[in-house]
């Protein structure tokens, strides 16, 4: 493996910097003005807009996109592993959580993809 | 008593999340299964070291603050394939645009409505509304409509794995051989583990998926903690 050039941990830099701070932008956004919204979620859609407007993708930000959302699953694995833990739980709740689960996404996964079929077909829509 | 110390700290705590994050992607590559989503093995796997080590949960949660504080910027970058696939919107339309709506609010509502013919708690409630959102952003919300982390983080994962199991031979069962259906159906219900099944289909699969995904995200993210507090 060659060491990543100067140039390329420059660009690092900067996406994770972009990152960051749209994180804190949204955050103070939704603090300031009371949104209901989470900050995060606000940094999501102000980071879209900003590469809207922009047109493309620093090359940078979207490696470290890249790298981050592949790691997703141990930025929440401490979450994943209270399930494990808890106590407060009755065995109903139990049963009722699996229930709506599973059935529940059955039932949702079939009652949208009829939906889109349908109306991609009254759209007439070539996509 | 420096071991007994050490087991409690975040030099502890991280490290073992990183091995047990490792061990599930290489199982994950391995079988090719979405049963075996990374997410499922490690956390097994931490659970079960947890639980033998005797270490409670409070702690290793408490020492892993370093990982929570990086979900928020995850969230951010949902942004960049959003963008990316942006261009799928222009060529499906309002159709898209209306089920990725309707599905937002549908995923959830089912789910509750039988979670409460089941007769669940509140907090079993509160944790559903979630569900079909990608993890992150769940957890963002979860903290706005202070429901419990831990369990809306369980629900979520397994919405993920039965969504991406089930999804494409009941589609194929439907006769709905259009693989951007299936993408955009597995984005809305499945999330993140559907997103990556969907991948695995075909690129244009994937990338219906994961524009779903992302647009259902971030409306149920503004949607949700609306009529929560109502």
């Amino acid at each position: 493996m060659t060491p990543p050039a100067l140039s390329n941990i420059f660009h690092w830099l900067i996406g994770t910097a972009i990152l960051f701070g749209c994180e804190r932008l949204g955050t103070l956004a939704s603090t300031m003005l009371a949104l209901p919204v989470p900050g995060a979620v606000v940094g999501m859609l102000l980071l879209l807009f900003g590469l809207m407007v922009n047109g493309g993708i620093p090359r940078g930000l979207a490696q470290i996109s890249a790298q981050l959302l592949f790691l997703l699953p141990l930025l929440f694995l401490p979450a994943a592993v209270g399930v494990f833990f808890l106590r407060d739980l009755a065995p109903a709740d139990w049963l009722a959580l699996i229930a709506a689960v599973v059935i529940g996404t059955l039932i949702s996964l079939v009652l949208c993809a009829m939906l889109l079929q349908r109306l991609l077909n009254k759209a007439g829509s070539k996509w | 008593m420096v071991v007994a110390n050490w087991l409690h700290s975040s030099l502890f705590a991280l490290p073992l999340s990183l091995v047990a994050f490792c061990i599930g992607v290489y199982f994950y590559r391995r079988s090719g299964t979405v049963l075996l989503h990374p997410i499922v093995t490690a956390s097994l796997i931490v659970a079960a070291l947890l639980h033998t080590l005797n270490i409670p949960y409070s702690d290793y949660q408490h020492s892993s603050t370093l990982l929570y504080a990086l979900l928020g910027p995850a969230v951010v970058a949902l942004a960049v394939p959003l963008k990316q696939n942006l261009a799928v919107i222009r060529r499906a339309g309002w159709p898209l645009l209306v089920t990725i709506a309707v599905g937002a609010v549908l995923a959830p509502v089912v789910a509750i409505i039988i979670a409460l013919l089941f007769g669940a708690g509140e907090s079993v409630l509160l944790a559903l509304s979630g569900k079909s959102v990608t993890t992150p952003i769940a957890l963002a919300l979860a903290e706005k409509i202070h429901a419990a982390l831990s369990l809306t983080a369980g629900i979520v994962v397994l919405t993920g794995v039965v969504g991406a199991l089930a999804g494409p031979p009941l589609l194929t069962l439907l006769g709905i051989r259009d693989k951007r259906i299936l993408g955009v159906v597995l984005g809305i219900n499945a999330h993140a583990v559907g997103t990556a099944r969907a991948f695995e289909i075909s690129a244009l699969c994937g990338a219906c998926s994961a524009l779903a995904m992302g647009l259902c995200g971030a409306l149920t993210a503004l949607v949700l903690p609306l009529i929560i507090s109502s």
